[in-house]
């Protein structure tokens, strides 16, 4: 047999439980061929259970060893994985969850899953130099309202169900999860000094970053405020998200439009 | 991190996803982020091992054994030889624990593995764990395999526990190293001179005076065979 046929019955045995590649291993002296294969087979889904249970520990606990022994076979045998990084197989855990039941019925558990995968992705970003608030300072006033700004590639905004920061919080310290309540709200994600770091954001400051990181210019982004907050607060609220954006070291870079 | 270890540390890159022995053609991206790595911190030499981990675009996270057919040796010297190419240097190839035999093999690890070595002229780095295991798996004797071992080509040794499943023996990197690796580790040393060994510990991971202390017998063994002790735990 050619060794690309042997390779993918090989696969085929581990993936599919497909036991064609029997018939190309002998029994050893002391065991039969199919107790030895037994070893990449079981590996296979024990390696990625451990991957997910290493990613996803506090979604372990919130559901229980049970239902996320079941998530993770259901995970496993939706898809093999294609990556060669451990990192990346769980990506898709969350959406998984979202597109597939009973899971999908469990917004407190995806939403959890989402939370964690974003302190995960936010610690495997890219590295870029922070700019400092400094850069504001040289910055003319009337140039100010054609100022854009690019963000930490680490930066992630999730819009997740009322209370699941807190139950993260609370389960990481093993303690008990507050339920969740109605409703959402808007958290950002990044990472400073190898650290992932997470806290709430307002609507309006939500609203701001988004517009900012798709590269709308201040100026801009203080009429929007404007707009929506229909109020003469928004000169000081901008102050406020301007100086917490530099002080948690989520800018990279200030540079003026054209 | 890295840098700072690198600043202080001479520092090897050992690697488990170059899938050597697959059909798949060779990962590019991946070589090129490898040959990025390299060129940054400057590792004494970049190891992987005789397997391949997957095929059509699937990973199955494992050193998935060879055939040991003239077919598979052909493949696998041509992807070594390019690779080396592509990184500007020598490769360091390890046997690996294997539990099955296939049918197909023309001719037995220890074999293959010399021929591999001087036909790609590449390095080679012997895992004596595995050299136990596999003898232990597949009933053959250790001593064929090592006196094969062409010894100017090596260079590190490593040394590591496995789980014991009772009719095999699992290279699970979790254990104390066995006293039959100690001992095969004793009589191994003289032929190879001196060269590195690597503790390898991958989880259960014991207290750290644990982990020294295998350090310190590799050393000592290392120091019988008149070997200058230039070990590591990783």
């Amino acid at each position: 047999m050619k060794l690309a046929e042997l390779q993918m019955r090989f696969q085929a045995g581990i993936v599919e439980d497909d036991n064609a590649i029997l018939a190309s291993i002998a029994d050893s002296r002391r065991t039969d061929r199919a107790t030895l294969f037994e070893v990449y087979h079981d590996a296979y889904r024990l390696r990625l259970a451990e991957f997910l249970s290493n990613d996803f520990p506090v979604l372990r606990v919130h559901i229980g060893e049970e239902a996320f022994g079941r998530l993770v076979e259901d995970y496993i045998e939706s898809a093999p994985s294609r990556q060669p990084n451990a990192r990346w197989y769980g990506t898709r855990l969350p959406d998984f969850m979202q597109e597939t039941a009973p899971w999908r019925r469990n917004r407190s558990a995806i939403d959890l899953a989402r939370f964690e995968r974003a302190l995960s992705d936010a610690f495997d970003a890219p590295d870029a130099p922070i700019s400092t608030i400094d850069a504001l300072r040289e910055i003319c006033d009337e140039d100010w309202p054609r100022l854009a700004f690019e963000f930490h590639p680490s930066v992630r905004i999730l819009d997740l169900e009322n209370g699941t920061a807190q139950i993260y919080a609370a389960l990481a310290e093993e303690e008990e999860a507050p339920a969740t309540q109605q409703g959402e709200e808007a958290f950002i994600f990044w990472r400073t000094d190898g650290q992932s770091f997470y806290r709430p954001v307002a609507d309006d400051e939500r609203m701001a970053m988004m517009e900012a990181r798709r590269g709308k210019i201040f100026g801009d982004i203080c009429a929007l405020l404007v707009f929506q907050r229909n109020d003469t607060g928004v000169t000081q609220r901008v102050a406020g998200f301007l100086s917490q954006w530099f002080a948690d070291g989520l800018v990279t870079r200030l540079s003026l439009s054209d | 991190m890295l840098e700072r270890i690198r600043n202080t540390y001479p520092i090897v890159m050992h690697g488990v996803s170059m899938s050597i022995a697959s059909t798949a053609p060779l990962d590019f991206d991946y070589l090129r982020a490898l040959k990025s790595l390299a060129s940054r911190f400057q590792p004494a030499w970049i190891s992987d091992h005789l397997c391949w981990t997957g095929v059509h675009g699937v990973n199955l996270h494992d050193l998935l054994p060879v055939p040991y057919t003239l077919e598979a040796l052909d493949h696998v010297v041509d992807r070594i030889r390019r690779v080396q190419d592509f990184l500007g240097r020598r490769l360091a190839i390890e046997n690996v624990s294997s539990y099955v035999t296939f049918a197909e093999s023309e001719m037995d690890e220890w074999t293959f593995i010399r021929e591999l070595a001087e036909r790609a002229d590449c390095w080679l780095l012997l895992d004596v764990n595995n050299v136990f295991g596999s003898s232990f798996n597949h009933s053959f004797d250790q001593a064929s395999f090592i006196g094969a071992v062409p010894a100017d080509r090596v260079v590190q040794l490593h040394l590591a526990g496995h789980s014991e499943a009772g009719t095999h023996k699992i290279d699970t990197h979790d254990q104390p190293i066995c006293e039959e690796v100690w001992s095969l580790y004793h009589e191994v040393c003289p032929r190879f001179g001196s060269i590195s060994t690597m503790i390898e510990r991958d989880d259960n991971f014991p207290p750290f005076d644990e982990l020294m202390a295998e350090l310190d017998r590799a050393r000592a063994v290392a120091a019988c065979a008149r070997i200058p002790a230039q070990g590591a735990a990783a």
